[in-house]
């Protein structure tokens, strides 16, 4: 049932690539002003999942909608999005980066501008705004492309795996930025595969494995239905089926492809066979 | 609309700002284009002139074989740096056989051997020479004009022996007045003729070439770098994104095509050592049309080459298939210049690249031809369309944003 404060909701959503099922029967739906975690180990699904509700990809079956159930690819100026790769223009600067967004969100330079350094001064950027990404630490892109999905004023903050690769004190500044706008009533969805951030930003997590969600709740009632100790028992009795592969390493290829593969691809020794190496070596 | 129009702009001018920021592409795209021309017409003129005058000065070792030397023979060598070897021989065999000679000519002991045969009134001669050596194909030159010069002074000779007038004998049909003067075409319309053969091919290669770098990086190179993710997620479509992208490198590569162009014509109106060009008589329909021509190549063109680049699954794949892909355009371009334009098949200007070629070329003549421009114009927004139609369809491909680099 759709609660009233319902702002993204996804319905059985399934993605298929090619024959290949990243993605089956998924559903859940997010209120305004939570903060969602999802989690999963690598190739789970939570990119796609994410790539879904930022109207990148299109669901093969099932809905993702935004607030009156309109299909979240036509809100896509309600959405702050932060790829796992930041996605910076590094012969631009920090402002002209998040500038160029907020110009094709339609948003004027000056209110850009006034979220942007209230958001800087929080993440301690002010500073760094002027400088060209090139030269920009993993903290400092992810810092950047932060504020860049913040300058337009976002109902939804997706945030793909944005303490990934972040020294410490990076990280905690990023989480830190999450809590602040939870605080402003702001709505975040956080994938990552670390339980424990979840655990400390979320207030409720999505478990997603081998692209279907295996548990929904809060991290205390994960714990408590799986009857474990801590959340990290709770994530590995929840997903004891063996990972598979990522999406992109297991996309199907084409019969040229395979035939080219067979001709060039290296020898690998079959099951049982001796790999042989030079005593010399 | 007006939100659509302010999207594309701002893409075309993010595209535009951040390629000009890379020294590099300056190189490319400002400087080489406009210092191609005329740095080829000051450097090449000087290096002709310093290896001819190297060659001059070249010292080569020719030997003339003879059963009769002819009287002041050796006189007709002029220049000092010609060594002579005389041996007075008879002849058993061909003389173009090198016979025992070939070694020597092998070895550089001699540069050529000028063998002289005289019998029955006719000098017969031949020059053994080594055609892959400077040195000997210098010889043999020098051997020739003596020669050129040896037979006119014999024909002379004789003619006068016979009692003839020499000058009107040797020169019984001769052209009256200023030939140039006899050529109805104006001196505008021969330099249209001439910018006419190399103006397109210049336009058609460069336009193709200089869209090779930005397309890709716009493209394959934005996915590597994993901005487009960023940007597929904006509220703009993907022909937004393609159109914006479409406008940044035609604008880029626009300006490196006119640098040229004016390299060119600079080069060609101040530093040719010869006035055999001048500018080109054109009516103001034939300018439009040339204009038109050419952005209906150039949206052809990009729009082929973002959609190749953008359905490449890396920079590099990209790379190895547009590199290769510029033959498409040579080819026709060097095939087309050879077309005569003179009663030309109107199917012609149907084929794709062949008729922006072509129509450049009638128009650089200033021939304003209407059933010609109207298949001109008419197929090439076909193709253009078609191309952009399917720089669309990979604009729109839900895996561009993934890669398998």
């Amino acid at each position: 049932m759709t609660n009233s404060n319902t702002l993204l909701k996804v319905s059985n959503v399934r993605k298929n690539f090619a024959e290949v099922v990243a993605l089956d029967g998924v559903s859940f739906e997010i209120t305004s002003g939570e903060v969602v975690g999802l989690v999963g180990s690598n190739g789970a699904g939570k990119t796609t999942l994410l790539r879904l509700m930022s109207g990148v990809y299109r669901p093969t079956s099932g809905t993702v909608t935004l607030g009156d159930d309109t299909p979240v690819h036509l809100m896509r100026d309600s959405l702050g999005v932060v790829p796992e790769s930041t996605g910076l223009y590094s012969r631009l600067t920090a402002w002209e980066n998040i500038r160029y967004h907020s110009r094709l969100y339609g948003v004027s330079d000056n209110l850009a501008w006034k979220r942007t350094v209230k958001f800087a001064q929080s993440l301690d950027m002010e500073e760094n705004l002027s400088r060209y990404t090139k030269g920009f630490s993993r903290g400092m892109r992810q810092k950047t492309a932060l504020l860049r999905a913040l300058a337009h004023g976002p109902r939804v903050l997706l945030l793909d795996e944005p303490t990934a690769g972040l020294d410490i004190t990076s990280a905690r500044t990023v989480r830190s930025l999450v809590n602040q706008i939870k605080q402003e009533g702001g709505t975040v969805v956080y994938s990552t595969h670390q339980l424990f951030e979840a655990q400390q930003v979320c207030d409720r997590i999505i478990i997603i494995h081998n692209g279907v969600v295996k548990a929904n709740g809060s991290p205390e009632n994960l714990i408590a239905t799986t009857g474990c100790e801590t959340l990290e028992e709770a994530y590995v009795a929840l997903t004891q089926e063996k990972a598979r592969m990522r999406f992109e390493d297991n996309k199907p290829e084409s019969g040229v492809t395979k035939l080219w593969h067979k001709l060039f691809r290296p020898k690998t020794p079959e099951s049982g066979e001796t790999l042989v190496v030079n005593s010399d070596e | 609309m007006n939100k659509s129009i302010h999207r594309v702009k701002t893409i075309a001018k993010k595209e535009v700002v951040e390629f000009v920021r890379d020294w590099r592409t300056i190189v490319a795209i400002i400087i080489i284009p406009i210092l191609m021309f005329p740095v080829l017409f000051i450097v090449f003129p000087i290096l002709l002139e310093s290896e001819a005058a190297e060659l001059d000065a070249k010292n080569v070792m020719i030997e003339i074989q003879y059963n009769e030397y002819p009287e002041d023979f050796s006189a007709l060598f002029n220049q000092s740096s010609t060594t002579i070897a005389l041996v007075n021989t008879t002849f058993n065999q061909s003389l173009s056989e090198p016979m025992a000679d070939f070694d020597r000519i092998r070895n550089m002991e001699l540069d050529a051997i000028l063998r002289l045969n005289y019998t029955d009134d006719i000098w017969f001669y031949s020059i053994i020479h080594l055609s892959t050596s400077e040195s000997s194909n210098e010889a043999k030159a020098r051997i020739i004009d003596v020669l050129a010069q040896f037979e006119a002074n014999i024909t002379s000779q004789r003619i006068s022996d016979g009692g003839l007038d020499v000058d009107s004998t040797l020169d019984p049909l001769r052209w009256d007045g200023d030939v140039s003067k006899s050529d109805v075409a104006t001196e505008g319309e021969q330099a249209g003729l001439i910018l006419s053969l190399f103006i397109p091919l210049v336009l058609a290669i460069w336009t193709f070439s200089s869209a090779i770098q930005p397309s890709i990086d716009m493209t394959a190179g934005e996915r590597e770098r994993g901005t487009l993710e960023a940007l597929l997620g904006l509220p703009c479509t993907r022909n937004e994104l393609l159109m914006g992208k479409w406008l940044g490198v035609a604008t880029i590569t626009s300006v490196g095509v006119l640098l040229q162009i004016v390299g060119l014509l600079f080069a060609i109106g101040y530093l040719a050592t010869s006035d055999f060009i001048g500018i080109p008589d054109l009516s103001l329909a034939a300018v439009v049309l040339i204009v038109l021509s050419i952005m209906l190549f150039a949206i052809m063109v990009v729009a082929l080459e973002l959609a190749l680049a953008m359905r490449s699954h890396s920079v590099k794949e990209a790379g190895s298939i547009l590199g290769p892909a510029i033959i498409l355009i040579i080819f026709p371009a060097l095939f087309t210049q050879v077309i005569n334009l003179d009663g030309i098949e109107s199917f012609w200007f149907g084929i794709p690249v062949i008729n922006i070629l072509l129509a450049l070329r009638e128009l650089l003549l200033d021939r304003v031809i209407v059933e010609h421009i109207l298949i001109w114009m008419v197929s090439s927004v076909i193709y253009a369309t078609l191309a952009a139609y399917y720089a669309a369809k990979q604009f729109k491909r839900e895996d561009i944003v993934t890669t398998l680099s």
